[in-house]
């Protein structure tokens, strides 16, 4: 398949002398979402930060749009169109919220922020009525909202989402995967990576269940969800 | 007694403004490293000797002078980030920066002391003697004029470039969360040698500024640099607008400890305030929630 827009192979990649991914394959195909689901501590994380060029592969290869980019440092990788979104509260607290989304315009989509930046706040109303407070005066859902409307700045082909609907109340979550499939109706692929194993089985098309470094099981999320032994084998449901 | 007060209000507001401009190298490249840069007292003392030799070995303009110890300071931010501290920070190690600020310093300082000798230069400002009256039997000397609105000037700049510029923008990002910025794709690297650059070109033409009030010798950077990290803390480690602020609190409390207790007690009275404020507000003037930098 080498029509995939991301794919990765072979990838091992760890802290130092610690090796946390032991051998990954993974393919996302242009416009798809695919979902990346594994208990804590299974390197999730750390597999979307060697992706984004935060983290050196030891070993291992990751395409992105027909470029070799294991070896690009983050801002090249950014500027190639694959955008990550970080875990956790990840805003410019100190910065407003005007000034976190030009940040994701740094390196991509500058000369459209203007039009891109009335596309964000069509889609968080919110973020428009507040946009010159301090991104860390927002609440935590608020914040996610603005981490995902900067990533949208920078026009992304891939978006990687690790764990955004973490402490999200449930109204909130249900808000998240609709605009989830919003983003992907506009032609993005989404790597997403959840713990909201339901949700997001609807939402991706097909699923890899990492668990210490490795993939145990991928296919079809609908294959996946369906088979009750495969969602109590690894995903505790 | 009020013209006194006014008086002495002008005097240390032209005090205050000359620290501000050396504290704010400190606290843009402490906000982006979190690193103490001892080698930013040398570049005052450079950018004093630059304006020296410029003004009176070549007969130059005072005013030009004050360009030329900027532009001084600049290329040896530029050349000591590029040549020392950058390929030490990629090996990875917080300390061994650090401890090269303090060698740098002391290279500077011999260097300077090879070249220059111990004795004091007299730089006397070709404005020191003209005297502007002001309102209520108040005065400002020309030198002095000159002082406040470059560095007024320049700090405005400074904040202009920090809020409207992309580059200004992603200064600010990169000392919140260094790696979060740079999947903005901005690359963390060029960032801080950008703030070096700048640290230190204030530091070089606060030096010009400084050069006619202080003794010049090669160590002549210390004794503002003290009174630097003094602000630099009071104004909240690494927050640009404290550090204004108590640039201009600490001049002022300079001027009028001078002239109402004693000349000697400002020292004493300044590094009191910074005890009370590390024990009362350990944040700062400006309570700005920092993120602690990986
Ligand atoms: N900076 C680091 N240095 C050393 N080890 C780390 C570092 N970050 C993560 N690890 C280790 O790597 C392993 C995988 O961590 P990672 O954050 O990728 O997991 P995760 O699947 O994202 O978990 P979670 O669901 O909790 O976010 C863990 O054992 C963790 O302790
Ligand atoms: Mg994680």
């Amino acid at each position: 398949m080498s029509d995939a827009l991301l794919a990765v192979s072979g990838l091992i990649a760890g802290y130092g002398a610690i090796e946390v991914l032991r051998g990954i394959d993974l393919e996302v195909a242009a416009g798809e979402i695919v979902a990346v689901l594994g208990s804590n501590g299974a390197g999730k994380s750390t597999l979307n930060r060697t992706i984004s060029g935060v983290l050196r592969a030891t070993h291992g290869s990751i395409r992105f749009a027909d470029s070799a980019i294991e070896r690009e440092r983050p801002a090249t990788i950014v500027a190639r169109g694959l955008i990550h979104v970080p875990e956790g509260r990840c805003v410019f607290p100190n910065l407003t919220i005007m000034e976190n989304l030009d940040l994701g315009s740094y390196r991509r989509g500058r000369v459209r922020r203007e039009s891109n930046r009335e596309r964000v706040f069509a889609i968080f109303p919110r973020l428009a009525e507040r946009r010159s407070q301090r991104a860390g005066t927002l609440s935590g859902g608020e914040q996610q909202m603005l981490a995902i409307g900067r990533a949208l700045m920078a026009e992304p082909k891939l978006l990687i989402l690790d764990e955004p609907s973490l402490g999200l109340s449930p109204l909130l979550v249900e808000e998240l995967f609709a605009l989830i499939r919003r983003i992907n109706g506009e032609g993005i692929a989404l790597l997403l990576v959840e713990q909201n194993v339901v949700q997001c089985l609807e939402v991706a098309r097909r699923a890899y269940i990492l668990e210490k470094g490795v993939f145990v099981l991928h296919g079809n999320s609908a294959d996946i969800r369906d088979d009750p032994n495969l969602k109590r084998a690894y995903l505790g449901l | 007694m009020l013209t006194v007060v006014l008086q002495q209000g002008i005097n240390g507001i032209v005090f205050g403004s000359l620290y501000v401009l050396v504290a704010l190298g400190l606290t843009l490249i402490y906000g982006v490293l979190v690193q103490i840069n001892f080698a930013h007292a040398d570049v005052v003392t450079i950018g004093a000797f630059a304006a020296y030799f410029f003004t009176f070995a070549f007969g130059g303009n005072y005013l030009i002078s004050i360009g030329i110890a900027l532009m001084a300071g600049a290329a040896l931010g530029w050349l000591v980030n590029a040549a020392i501290f950058a390929p030490l920070r990629e090996r990875g190690n917080e300390l061994l920066p650090l401890i090269a600020t303090i060698g740098v310093s002391i290279l500077l300082q011999n260097a300077m002391l090879l070249w220059f000798g111990p004795i004091p230069y007299a730089f006397d400002s070709p404005y020191s003697n003209k005297v502007i009256r002001l309102w209520g039997g108040t005065f400002i000397t020309l030198q002095n004029l000159i002082i406040v609105v470059v560095s007024a000037l320049t700090i405005a700049l400074l904040y202009a470039f920090m809020k409207f510029t992309f580059m200004g923008k992603a200064l600010r990002a990169v000392s919140q969360d260094r790696e979060t910025a740079g999947l903005m794709g901005v690359n963390p690297n060029q960032l801080i040698m950008l703030t070096f650059v700048i640290a230190s070109a204030l530091a070089g033409m606060g030096g010009a500024m400084l050069g006619p009030i202080l003794v010049l010798t090669p160590f002549a950077g210390t004794t503002v640099i003290v009174k630097a990290f003094a602000i630099v803390i009071i104004g909240g480690f690494g927050n640009v607008e404290g550090t204004i602020i108590a640039g201009l609190v600490v001049g002022l409390i300079e001027s009028y400890t001078t002239q109402f207790v004693n000349p000697g007690l400002t020292d004493i009275v300044v590094f009191t305030l910074l005890l009370l404020m590390l024990a009362l507000r350990p944040t700062g003037l400006i309570a700005e929630k920092r993120e602690e930098n990986v």
